[in-house]
């Protein structure tokens, strides 16, 4: 209606510019149309309003109608009606029941997710409150990528399990191995830690704080052996020393050997020493009580080295003609170390520098020592000679004199060199006392003062000299006399005799030689005799040599072959044997042929049984008829002649031993051939000149 | 000469035409296996004196053994090894050797043949291999001289060979003798039989002596072995001596029988030392002797052994005796011996 009027209004501002001068006159009548024209342009409006509410109207109309139509065809039809909205709804419900389905789904997914990760961080022991957060479901947000998130959470913690999973197995094993080394109950530890840990079926506990514990307890148990290694490092510095001790003392090996198990690990590093017990108490209080063991044997010991080197010391000043300084002071320390009051190691280096000392002086003495050694002898040579030339007697024949007199030449050569041997004298003096300046003490000689010696020597030697002097002078005197004496009374023997070695040694000597030969000619002809006797014992088989030929053809027995043997035969025929008694082998050999004798007693037996020695072989010689009992000697019971017809009576076997050296064709030129082979006409081929058997 | 029948014991009717070298009792029945000069090789039924089968080979056969009840082997002079089946007829050629085969044994404890022959050599066959020499072939071992004699109990073999040798195997380990000996008799060995027990042999020769030896070479062991003397003859101020051809032991009580070319079976007891029994004559030489099983049978094999050659003799026959127990039975001392 506005929209009119507006349109009313305009059309009049229009109409009034339009018209305003042309049409002043027209006014009046152009006013009317105006109204005339807005009134009709109203109207149309209201018409075309009308007939659009009028159209609606008859719209709604229409469908209500068709609608009431359609209910009344569907209720006339008998169907449900159709509603359009409700299809709607229908096709809405669809998509909500599927979209609930998934949500459901994605939901069951992210709870199975959150709670394997609860688990793990269950056992693992994450902070609380993180875990709250991821394992509460956020329900609004159940997005795909959220679920990602979360799985890879998953797998994180999963992996820092197996991690721990592991590190606790690495743990173990380090443990088990220290508990091993150290001699403890790895079972027993673990259960202290934790006890799940213990049962290898089940899961292992691997909670921060168990892998905490776990380190904690092979840092302490490392830690001990460290310290059980340090202990065991003082042993092994007591074992070294006790080497070093076995190498001086030539400790025999197997005492050794019960040392072996501390020594052994001497050289071992803490890794290397992981062999089972090695480091347990036990065995460290084992190699302790050992040590303890070794230090007093080491102590006895020590004092035995320390006598030991003490007399080799002593026959080192012994040989070097010294006086041993200290020993005095070194005899007091063997009670000293009883005590303990001197170390005995320290006393036995001072015997070992003092020995090395003793041996160095030794070496410089050992010149002059040869000197002296030599005028010393030369001094005693001398001593005997003028107490031997004193001997009046010297010259009478008597046992041994020779030697004597032998023994005086000796000495007068040795004299006689004296005067070198003073110049000798002069060169020792003047060497003592060089080595007097540069040592700056006197040359001792066992104890005495070398210069000394060779100055009363020479003192001596002048009185001596000067002795002669007179004696000679005297003895002149005394010829004289001597002389007038024997003219007038002949020669006087001397009493006296010098003797230097004993004549009875050689002279002894000489007769226990005879004596052996004396003796021994005795039991020399008991050996011979027995040899003969053997060996005629053995010799006398009957050399006879029978050619096989078959079995039973009745030969001639060489009766008188035998009769000739007889006489060398009687002792040295085959051994008698009792009949039924074994054959051993040595009567095989009759080696005993004493036996064969004490058996023959009766030489007519011996006769026969020469016979029969000699009728056995295979020619199947005849034989005398008392020969059959006789060579199976049963003393009561004669053997019962072969019954002809069947009997039960028993009979003796007539066991014998056969005889030796068979005559066997066997090694001959001729080859043996059994009656089979004979009869075959088996020939051997190598035999073909020689077979006599050919068929 | 001729004893009555009851004490020589049965003939045996179709003996073999020429020198039996060997019979033997099976095992397990009464039947006795006959090896002859003629090439034959017999099976008779003892018990019921039947010729129950006869095999011909291509030379003389030396020796026989039964394997089982049914078959059994030969060694011949055609140097062949057979194994014969007595139930079809049937003999397989085994092997061969160089030279004549003189003895052969099977051992039930390896299941092997063992011959001896002339050609210095052992063999031991397999007969289960019985399609050539080849298969069943184990081993030749050679012996120092021809084998004469083998005698086998347990795992040991005695191999008596010419030239007095005596070699003992362990048939386990055949590679070496397990003893190497000489007869302790002077003479060439006829024929070496183990004891039962296994603990060692005797051994005869052909000169009238048997040898009882003992595998154990100890001391005390050796101490015990003895000779003694058998087989023969005094006549007119000379004695006469016989080879022993054989040997046999009494199955249960080890005594053992010997027979000689003097036709005489002597039965002894080693133990004793003692004579047990002395059958009367046969006609030649005894050649061979078997017990059978229970040792209530003694085969006699009386045949000339050819020992003077050829000359004319008795025919060759086989006698079948029952053996009475006292015969065969050891006997205690009857009074203590004063040297012993």
């Amino acid at each position: 209606m506005a929209v009119m009027f507006t349109f009313a209004s305009h059309l009049t501002v229009v109409g009034n510019r339009k018209y305003g001068m042309k049409l002043e006159s027209l006014t009046l009548k152009g006013t009317k149309m105006i109204v005339e024209l807005e009134q009709e342009c109203l109207e149309a409006y209201r018409r075309k309003v009308e007939q659009a509410s009028r159209c609606r109207a008859q719209l709604w109309q229409a469908v209500a109608d068709s609608e009431a139509e359609l209910a009344y065809i569907c209720a006339a039809l008998g169907e449900r009606p159709v509603h359009i909205r409700q299809k709607e709804v229908t096709a809405i419900n669809q998509q909500l029941e599927v979209m609930r389905a998934r949500k459901y789904e994605r939901r069951s997914k992210f709870v199975e997710v959150l709670d394997q990760i609860r688990n793990i961080s269950n056992e693992i022991c994450q902070s609380s409150e993180e875990s709250i957060r991821l394992t509460v479901i956020d329900e609004s947000d159940l997005s795909l990528k959220r679920l990602d998130e979360l799985q890879s959470h998953l797998l994180a913690l999963e992996k820092e399990k197996s991690d721990r999973l592991k590190q606790v197995l690495d743990h173990l094993n380090t443990l088990n191995s220290l508990c091993v080394a150290l001699g403890m109950d790895f079972k027993h530890a673990i259960r202290e830690i934790q006890p799940t840990l213990d049962d290898s079926s089940s899961t292992k506990n691997i909670s921060s704080n168990a892998i905490g514990k776990l380190s904690a307890a092979i840092s302490s148990l490392r830690e001990v052996k460290i310290q059980r290694m340090e202990r065991l490092l003082q042993l092994q510095d007591l074992a070294t020393s006790m080497v070093e001790l076995w190498s001086l003392m030539d400790t025999p090996v197997e005492e050794q050997k019960m040392f072996q198990s501390v020594t052994r690990n001497i050289a071992a590093s803490e890794n290397k020493i992981t062999e089972p017990n090695n480091l347990s108490l036990d065995f460290i209080n084992f190699a302790e009580a050992e040590v303890l063991r070794l230090q007093q044997i080491k102590s006895s010991k020590m004092k035995e080295v320390i006598l030991k080197k003490k007399l080799d010391l002593e026959e080192l000043c012994r040989k070097a003609h010294m006086v041993a300084e200290s020993s005095s002071a070194l005899d007091c320390s063997a009670e000293a170390i009883e005590s303990g009051a001197i170390d005995p190691s320290y006393l036995l280096e001072q015997i070992e520098l003092q020995i090395s000392k003793v041996k160095e002086e030794a070496f410089s003495r050992k010149d002059i020592l040869e000197k002296v050694e030599k005028w010393l002898s030369a001094c005693e040579e001398e001593c005997w000679l003028e107490e031997y030339n004193r001997d009046d007697n010297r010259y009478n024949a008597g046992r041994g004199t020779h030697l004597v007199l032998k023994c005086a030449e000796k000495a007068r050569a040795l004299v006689n060199k004296l005067p070198a041997l003073t110049i000798d004298v002069e060169a020792l003096i003047s060497k003592a006392r060089a080595w007097e300046k540069e040592r700056g003490f006197e040359f001792l000689y066992g104890g005495v003062s070398l210069l000394s010696m060779v100055e009363q020597y020479s003192i001596l030697k002048q009185e001596i000299e000067l002795e002669r002097q007179r004696k000679r002078d005297q003895k002149r005197l005394q010829g004289q006399l001597i002389a007038e004496q024997e003219a007038l009374f002949g020669s006087k023997p001397s009493v006296k005799k010098v003797s230097r070695t004993s004549t009875g040694g050689p002279v002894n000597h000489r007769f226990s030689l005879g004596g052996v030969m004396l003796q021994t000619p005795k039991t020399d002809k008991n050996t011979l005799a027995s040899h003969a006797f053997k060996k005629s014992s053995t010799v006398k088989q009957p050399d006879m040599r029978n050619h096989h030929q078959t079995g039973s053809i009745n030969a001639q027995s060489s009766v008188v072959q035998n009769s000739s043997n007889a006489s060398n035969v009687h002792e040295i025929t085959t051994p008698m044997r009792k009949p039924l008694s074994p054959v051993s082998s040595a009567l095989f050999s009759k080696a005993n042929a004493g036996n064969i004798q004490d058996q023959n007693t009766t030489p007519d037996a011996a006769v026969e049984r020469t016979l029969c020695s000699n009728t056995t072989p295979v020619a199947s010689p005849a034989k005398a008829t008392a020969a059959a009992h006789d060579e199976n000697r049963t003393p009561r019971k004669m053997p019962i002649p072969m019954p002809t017809t069947p009997s039960s009576v028993l009979v003796a076997m007539q066991t014998a031993k056969t005889p030796i050296t068979p005559c066997v064709p066997h090694g001959g030129q001729e080859t043996e051939y059994s009656f089979e082979e004979m009869r075959a006409g088996f020939v051997l081929p190598n035999a073909h000149s020689k077979s006599l058997f050919q068929v | 000469m001729t004893a009555a029948p009851q004490v020589t014991g049965r003939e045996i009717s179709n003996p073999p035409s020429d020198g039996i070298s060997n019979l033997r009792f099976s095992n397990h029945s009464d039947h006795l296996l006959v090896s002859s000069w003629d090439k034959s090789v017999r099976l008779y039924d003892a018990s019921a004196n039947v010729l129950r089968g006869e095999f011909m080979h291509g030379g003389a056969v030396l020796d026989c053994c039964f394997h089982d009840d049914s078959s059994g082997f030969s060694a011949s002079v055609d140097n062949a090894v057979r194994r014969l089946v007595f139930n079809y007829g049937r003999e397989d050629i085994l092997g061969k050797h160089d030279a004549p085969v003189r003895c052969i044994e099977y051992s039930y404890a390896t299941g092997q043949v063992i011959t001896g022959s002339w050609d210095k050599t052992l063999k031991c066959w397999d007969p289960r291999g019985a399609s050539g020499q080849e298969r069943s072939l184990v081993g030749t071992y050679t012996q120092p001289e021809r084998v004469y004699s083998l005698s086998l109990v347990g795992n040991r073999l005695v191999v008596a060979t010419a030239g007095r040798h005596v070699n003992v195997y362990d048939l386990r380990n055949m590679s070496q003798p397990e003893q190497r000996r000489e007869s302790s008799l002077k003479y060439q060995t006829r024929c070496v039989c183990c004891y039962p027990n296994g603990t060692g042999y005797a051994l005869s020769s052909v000169e009238g002596r048997v040898a009882m030896e003992f595998f154990d070479l100890s001391e005390a062991g050796q101490s015990k072995k003895y000779a003694f003397k058998c087989h023969r003859k005094s006549e007119a101020g000379r004695d006469i001596v016989y080879p022993v051809n054989a040997i046999a032991f009494h199955p249960i009580y080890a005594t053992f029988a010997t027979g000689g070319c003097d036709g005489y079976v002597n039965v002894w007891d080693g133990n004793n030392k003692k004579r047990l029994y002395q059958y009367p004559k046969y006609p030649s030489s005894v050649s061979a002797l078997s017990f059978n099983r229970d040792g209530r049978l003694l085969a006699v094999a009386s045949s000339y052994t050819f020992e003077e050659r050829e000359k004319p003799h008795e025919p060759d026959s086989i006698f079948v005796r029952s053996v009475n127990e006292v015969e065969v039975k050891p006997k205690p001392k009857v009074y203590p011996n004063p040297t012993t």
